[in-house]
């Protein structure tokens, strides 16, 4: 990409953009821009790459359906003059939008960039020693370690011009731990929007508790399986709200004729006492941003309002189909992959309810403790959550440490028997999401502890 | 074009006097037709490319990489980028490694040159079969659906003599149709990664997937089994395979002291074969060369239940005094990891139908929700999105929802059946295998 300032960019993209007619077409154009760090420690490896800046454009028209063309270059812009043509009274078939502005740029409290590699990478070194010193237990510790920051540049035919600068960090700890012929582990994550502040604590703090937990595991026993009571940590909360129950609510799999939630609007769809919400407008998070890919503002949507479906998540083109307002959900992972209606930061939010109080109630069940990875099924509103660990309940007490569990059934009746929601504070956590098997996103998702009067478990 | 960007950032790392170089170039091609129903939605085209610099820096028993990845050939970008290459390579401390040098290569075609010369041609005409497929099964619905055509051209040239270059093409299939009956609703949502346009089989795939909509509009929630007998297709089998036996047969796994399976150990039963093959057409990984530039082989892995050989790209290779057997795959940042290419598993004697004759009260799997083992332990537990229950020699009625957990290492001690027939799944080509063993939870 030969190398343009920002108001370059601005003005190379109001003149293509300008020379399609707003009520003719839409047209926007992106310039997305990515440089990352990335840093891997284990027992055999020390890998650092640097991602220097590689950049690219996508433009796209509606003209009946979406012609799009992502090109590596933006002295290419020629190219899409030719590839796009010119129509006439096909600008209704997108909502129109007020165009605006914005050009913002977060500044980290503590500045990577200002931070010498070396260190970072001395002070990765110095968590791997200490880690593999802990316990002869420990075979291998696991360190990843990254900086993102991506520059999207926006520009419409509704006359938005936007520049987001958005710098993420994400710091990935798992202490491998093998006794015999055992082998297990637990990991600690963090990641947000933001500087080295991010990691800085957790490199002077949490070790012990991780390496500890990793440690736990190689004790810890299989899940019951069948139907039980069972309460989700704030991890398998939000892992339940995004995986389970949000993919349904992407108005794109609506459109498609492809959602179980497709009849419920302004329907009962979990217990009075849930609230659900996306908001890609909380500051600092990992899948929070000022305007999506489609140069939309980012504002909160609740989803799910005192166990009413009050609202689905859409794009421009399932806003306009559904005559609705879009709250900045139409996102890419780079210019070289397609928008989709995407969540972004998605959870429960706290309830009334104390957590030991809800464990007392339990005679046998299970706590489910870090969500691990899931699963969505749009059509069936089927569940596929698993948990890395979690805690048998016997008697009201919480028992024995439990290795991976599954987390299945109906996401509908799972919400419907939602009886009380902690009220600790709101709690999100990092990842990626992708679309089907691929287009992955930042996201968080996250929320309280949430308690289930019964649900169908297996081990993980 | 491409050998002149290549020249470009080479003269620069020999007008710097870079002793130990690596130029990985990639040019990509992406032309998409997204189906909202049957009509099209959307059509993407995608073009673009980017290299990968790595330097070395020698120092005794111990070797600094660098790598950097970028898409400026602006040469102050390109001269940045050097710098901080060689900047890397000196605060880094990997094991000792080197790049590799020729060696033979297997010769394969793996680009077709009809659709490197009219890609969008090839995509339309095959977005026109989708459509007219989907539409013509009145009995679903289609919800969604993508085709995308990739075409890939890829340099690798190193300080130690190494020239290559490939060109590869392949597709990108995924199709959702729906099912309706009174009220009840059931989908097939398939995805596919596709190497041959022969393989593409539009007709035949949505024939299949139109039968799996309307068989699990029946489907009934499986009765739970502690001790079930499970038939896993090819594409379950490739989730919990690859994954699982992939990383312990690596070389990784084994100097990470992660791996129990030791080289002539018993780890599989007697009929269980698998080996790495790069060079198996047909299947998604199948290239002359791996990520660093070595040949692509056959490895024999699991030979009669016996653990033969180890899987190793360049590092591990060095580390364990042998050679590379081609398993280095270039990920997205530039690094080289040690993997699989594409795994095959020698077919058994007995052929599907007899199969499931043979089985008393079984289970067959067609799809998981997400079969993601850990790759450490190799436990497991997915719900059951399409299957049946077997019962007496007979596909019985069509079951969906619940639980089927277990471990994939213990698995493969436990085939009960292997079929003749085998089935290409993106990297693998695989038979129907039964395990003993597994539970079923609801």
């Amino acid at each position: 990409m030969s190398y343009k300032s920002h108001d370059e960019i601005f003005s190379s993209f109001e003149e293509i953009s300008s020379s399609y007619r707003r009520k003719n077409q839409y047209f926007d154009i992106l310039y997305d821009s990515t440089s990352s760090i990335r840093i891997l420690k284990t027992r055999s490896e020390e890998t650092i790459s640097i991602n220097a800046n590689t950049s690219g454009i996508v433009a796209r028209t509606f003209i009946g359906n979406w012609k799009e063309l992502a090109l590596k270059d933006i002295a290419e812009l020629e190219i899409i003059k030719k590839k796009f043509p010119k129509v006439n009274n096909k600008g209704g078939e997108i909502k129109e939008f007020e165009g605006w502005k914005i050009n913002k740029e977060i500044k980290p409290k503590i500045d990577p960039s200002e931070i010498p590699i070396e260190d970072k990478l001395q002070k990765i070194r110095e968590i791997f020693e200490y880690i593999t010193k802990f316990d002869e237990r420990i075979i291998n510790p696991i360190i990843s370690y990254g900086e993102l920051l991506t520059t999207r540049i926006f520009v419409n035919n509704e006359g938005s011009q936007l520049r987001q600068v958005l710098p993420r960090i994400r710091l990935f700890i798992q202490p491998i731990a093998k006794e015999g012929s055992i082998i297990d582990f637990d990991y600690f994550s963090v990641g947000a929007e933001g500087g080295f502040e991010i990691v800085k604590e957790v490199f002077d703090k949490n070790l012990d508790q991780v390496i500890q937990n990793s440690l736990d595991m190689l004790k810890a026993e299989a899940t019951p399986s069948g139907r039980l009571p069972i309460i989700l940590d704030a991890d398998m909360a939000g892992l339940v709200a995004h995986e389970s129950f949000g993919h349904g609510l992407e108005a794109d799999q609506v459109l498609r004729d492809r959602s179980y939630l497709k009849n419920y609007l302004n329907k009962k769809v979990a217990s009075d006492i849930c609230v659900i919400c996306d908001a890609p407008n909380i500051e600092g998070q990992y899948g929070s941003s000022f305007f999506d890919d489609e140069g939309i503002q980012a504002s909160k949507n609740v989803l799910v309002k005192d166990g009413i479906l009050k609202n689905f998540i859409h794009s421009r083109k399932t806003a306009t189909e559904f005559n609705s307002i879009p709250k900045g959900n139409g996102r890419r992972e780079s210019f070289a992959h397609p928008v989709f209606v995407r969540m972004t930061n998605t959870y429960f939010e706290p309830g009334y309810h104390n957590i030991e109080e809800m464990i007392s109630e339990i005679k046998k069940g299970v706590i489910l403790v870090r969500g691990y990875f899931g699963m969505e099924d749009p059509l069936g509103g089927g569940m596929q959550c698993t948990s890395k660990k979690g805690y048998l309940i016997e008697n009201g007490q919480k028992t024995k440490l439990l290795k991976s569990i599954t987390l299945s059934g109906s996401v509908l009746e799972l919400l419907q028997n939602i009886d009380s929601i902690s009220k600790d504070k709101l709690i999100l956590r990092p990842g990626t999401c992708g679309k089907g098997e691929e287009d992955y996103v930042p996201v968080t998702s996250g929320g309280s502890y949430v308690k289930v009067k019964e649900a169908l478990i297996s081990p993980g | 074009m491409s050998k002149e960007k290549i020249e470009l950032i080479e003269n620069s790392l020999i007008s710097k006097k870079i002793q130990e170089y690596e130029i990985y170039f990639m040019d990509t091609e992406i032309y998409e037709t997204e189906f909202i129903k049957s009509n099209i939605a959307s059509e993407r085209e995608v073009n673009k490319f980017e290299y990968v610099i790595r330097t070395l820096s020698q120092k005794g028993k111990e070797t600094g990489i660098g790598i950097v990845k970028g898409n400026s050939l602006e040469p102050k970008d390109i001269d940045k980028n050097i710098e901080t290459c060689v900047f890397l390579s000196k605060n880094n401390s990997s094991s000792k490694y080197y790049f590799p040098k020729n060696k033979s290569l297997p010769q394969i075609k793996t680009a077709d040159q009809d659709i490197l010369n009219d890609p969008v041609g090839f995509k339309k005409d095959i977005s026109e079969e989708i459509k007219k497929e989907i539409d013509g099964h009145k009995e679903v619905s289609p919800t969604f659906g993508r085709f995308r055509l990739h075409a890939q051209h890829k340099y690798l040239r190193n300080s130690n003599g190494l020239d290559l270059n490939a060109s590869k093409t392949f597709f990108y299939l995924e199709i959702a149709l729906k099912a309706q009956e009174n009220g009840k609703l059931s989908e097939s949502w398939e995805i596919e990664y596709i190497k041959e346009k022969e393989d593409l089989k539009i007709k035949e795939r949505v024939d299949k997937w139109t039968k799996i909509a309307q068989n699990m509009l029946k489907a009934k929630i499986p009765k739970p089994n502690q001790h079930a007998i499970v038939v896993f297709p090819p594409n379950v089998l490739k989730n919990a395979i690859n994954p699982v036996v992939g990383f312990h047969s690596s070389g990784r796994a084994y100097h990470e002291k992660i791996t129990n399976l030791k080289i002539d150990d018993k780890v599989a039963s007697d009929a269980f074969t698998l080996t790495d093959n790069g060079t198996l057409e047909g299947a998604l990984m199948c290239n002359s060369w791996d990520g660093e530039g070595n040949p692509h082989q056959i490895s024999d892995v699991i030979k009669n239940g016996i653990f033969k050989n180890r899987l190793y790209d360049q590092k591990f290779a060095i580390m364990g005094n042998t050679d590379s057997t081609g398993n280095g795959m270039r990920i997205d940042d530039g690094s080289v990891i040690n993997s699989i290419s594409n795994l095959e598993i020698s077919s058994g004697d007995i052929a599907k139908e007899d199969m499931i004759s043979d089985i008393k009260e079984g289970y067959l799997i067609e799809k998981c929700s997400w079969l993601n083992p850990d790759r450490f332990s190799g436990s497991f537990g997915t719900e059951i999105r399409n299957g049946y229950f077997i019962k007496n020699g007979h596909l019985e009625y069509p079951i969906k929802g619940g639980n089927i957990s277990g471990n994939v290492l213990e698995m493969i001690n436990n085939c009960h059946y292997i079929t003749k027939e085998r089935e290409f799944s993106v990297n693998s080509l695989f038979p129907y295998i039964s395990f003993k063993n597994l539970t079923i939870s609801s």
